[in-house]
C-alpha cells in the first residue's frame, strides 16, 4: 500500500536556517526522558564548522510515505498510522533485533539500552517539542506536499527534480 | 514414585538422595552443610531448577551465598524453571539405573515439551534479539574483529522459548526430544557464528551480513522500489550505524534516497 495523504502534517528541517544551538535535542530527551541527556534525543543535529557549503544537518524521521523500517519490522512494533501518517513504535512489542535501525538509510531509530527496545520520533502526538524549542525557525511542521517539495529542491537538485 | 521405589523421608540422616530446591543464601547455607554431612549413603545431591543450579535470577542477590556446588559437591542438575514433575523424575530413574516394567509410559514426556535450545547456524541472522528478550540472559553475544558470535548457555536456560518466538528469521528452536539434566555443569551450549560486513566508509567491521541481507530481502518482499532507490539503498546497508549518523555526507546521501521515494509516492 502507498500511503498518500498531502494535507498530514510532516517536520521539516532547513540546513541554511540552523544555527546549531541543539535545543531540539535537549527539549526531544526532555520530553520523552524527563532528563537532559542528548543521547536519547530522537532528533541529532550534526555540524561542521570547517566546511564552506553544508555546516549543519540533522537526522531526523522523515515519516516516510512508505517506510523501510515498518517494512523489515518482524514483530509489527513500527506501524505507520492511517489517519496522522505517522511512524511510531510500539515499544511493548518491539523484540530488540535492530533491524528497523540497520533498514534505515539514515538510521533513525536507535537501541534504547536501559529499556532494550528500539525507539524512534513520534511525532510527541501532534505537537513535535523540536520544533516548539527551534530558536531559528530552522524546524518547522509543514503539509506533506509542501515538505516532498521542499526535500526535493534541497536533496535530489534543480536537475532531478524537474 | 513408589513404583519407581522412591520414597520421600522427613529427615536427612534416612535420605540417600538430597534433593536441592533454590540458591543458599546466608541462613541456608549452614542447614545445607548440617543435612550433607548426615545424610545417609551414598549421599547423592541433585540441584533441582535453575535457582539450585546457577542461582538464576537471584545471581548478585546480597544475601546469596552461591550456587549450591559452591557449598557442597552436587552430583545431578536438573535443570528448568521450575524443572517438570516429569523431568526430576526422568533425571533420577536415569541416573540412578531405576528400571520397572513400562517405565516408559509413567514418565512420558508430554508433547510440546520444551528442551534445550538449538541455533541453527545457517538460519541464524546474528541481530541479538533473543539476547535482549531472554530473561534469564542464558544468551550472550561475543564480538570479535571478523565475526559475531550467539551463544546459548543451556546451564542458565529457564526453557521460557522466547527466544524461539521473537527470532526474525525462525532460527531458534527449544527440541522436545532433549533431557534438560546433566551431570557436569559444563559448558554445554549452541552456537551460530557470523561474518562481520567491513563499513564502506570507515572501514571497521559492523554487523553480521547475515542480518544486512535480511533487511533488504525483507524490503524487496514488501515494497516495490525502482532499480536506481534500491541500489542506493543496497549501497547504504554497507555504511555502518556510526558512519551514517555522523557524517553530513552521508546524511545527505542518504536523505535523497527518502526524498526520492517520498516524490514517487506522492506521484
Amino acid at each position: 500500500m502507498v500511503w498518500n495523504q498531502p494535507d498530514a502534517k510532516v517536520i521539516v528541517y532547513d540546513p541554511q536556517l540552523c544555527t546549531g544551538c541543539r535545543y531540539c535535542e535537549v527539549a526531544c530527551a526532555v520530553w520523552h526522558c524527563g532528563r537532559i541527556d542528548v543521547n536519547k534525543s530522537r532528533i541529532r543535529i550534526l555540524f561542521d564548522e570547517k566546511s564552506a557549503t553544508e555546516r549543519y544537518s540533522a537526522v531526523n524521521c522523515q515519516h516516510c510515505d512508505d517506510p523501510i523500517c515498518c517494512a523489515v519490522c518482524p514483530s509489527e512494533a513500527l506501524q505507520k498510522d492511517e489517519r496522522t501518517g505517522w511512524v511510531t513504535s510500539n515499544s511493548s512489542k518491539c523484540v530488540g533485533c535492530e533491524m528497523c535501525i540497520v533498514a534505515c538509510p539514515l538510521a533513525v531509530p536507535f537501541f534504547d539500552a536501559e529499556l532494550k527496545v528500539a525507539v524512534k520520533c513520534d511525532f510527541c502526538d501532534g505537537a513535535p517539542e523540536c520544533v516548539k524549542h527551534c530558536s531559528s525557525g530552522a524546524l518547522r511542521v509543514c503539509a506533506r506536499e509542501e515538505a516532498v517539495r521542499f526535500n526535493e529542491r534541497l536533496f535530489l537538485g534543480a536537475k532531478e527534480a524537474q | 514414585m513408589a513404583e519407581l521405589g522412591v520414597e520421600i523421608v522427613g529427615t536427612p540422616e534416612e535420605a540417600n538422595v538430597l534433593l536441592v530446591t533454590g540458591g543458599a543464601n546466608l541462613k541456608s547455607r549452614r542447614e545445607l552443610e548440617r543435612a550433607y554431612a548426615v545424610i545417609a549413603e551414598p549421599g547423592i545431591v541433585v540441584a533441582v531448577g535453575s535457582c539450585a543450579a546457577t542461582m538464576g535470577i537471584f545471581k548478585g542477590g546480597y544475601a546469596m551465598t552461591g550456587p549450591i556446588d559452591a557449598i557442597i559437591p552436587v552430583d545431578l542438575y536438573v535443570m528448568g524453571c521450575p524443572p517438570r514433575p516429569q523431568v526430576i523424575m526422568n533425571a533420577l530413574a536415569d541416573t540412578l539405573h531405576l528400571t520397572v516394567e513400562g517405565i516408559e509410559t509413567l514418565l512420558h514426556t508430554p508433547q510440546g515439551f520444551r528442551g534445550d535450545p538449538h541455533v541453527d547456524q545457517g538460519k541464524c541472522i546474528g541481530c541479538g534479539a533473543c539476547a535482549n528478550v531472554c530473561p534469564a540472559a542464558a544468551i550472550e553475544i561475543v564480538e570479535s574483529e571478523a565475526t559475531r558470535l550467539v551463544r546459548f548457555m543451556r546451564k542458565d536456560c529457564i526453557f521460557c522459548a522466547t527466544c524461539q518466538d521473537v527470532c526474525p528469521s525462525k532460527a531458534v528452536e527449544l527440541h522436545s526430544g532433549d533431557k534438560p539434566w546433566f551431570r557436569r555443569k559444563d559448558a554445554s551450549t549452541s552456537e551460530a557464528r557470523l561474518e562481520r560486513r567491513t563499513c564502506v566508509a570507515c572501514g571497521t567491521p559492523f554487523l553480521p551480513d547475515a542480518q544486512l541481507n535480511w533487511a533488504m530481502s525483507r524490503v524487496d518482499e514488501k515494497l516495490e522500489l525502482g532499480a536506481g532507490d534500491r541500489g542506493k539503498l543496497q549501497r547504504s546497508l554497507n555504511i555502518c550505524m556510526k558512519c551514517r549518523r555522523n557524517s553530513i555526507s552521508e546524511v545527505r546521501e542518504a536523505k535523497s534516497i527518502l526524498a526520492s521515494l517520498a516524490r514517487k509516492a506522492s506521484g
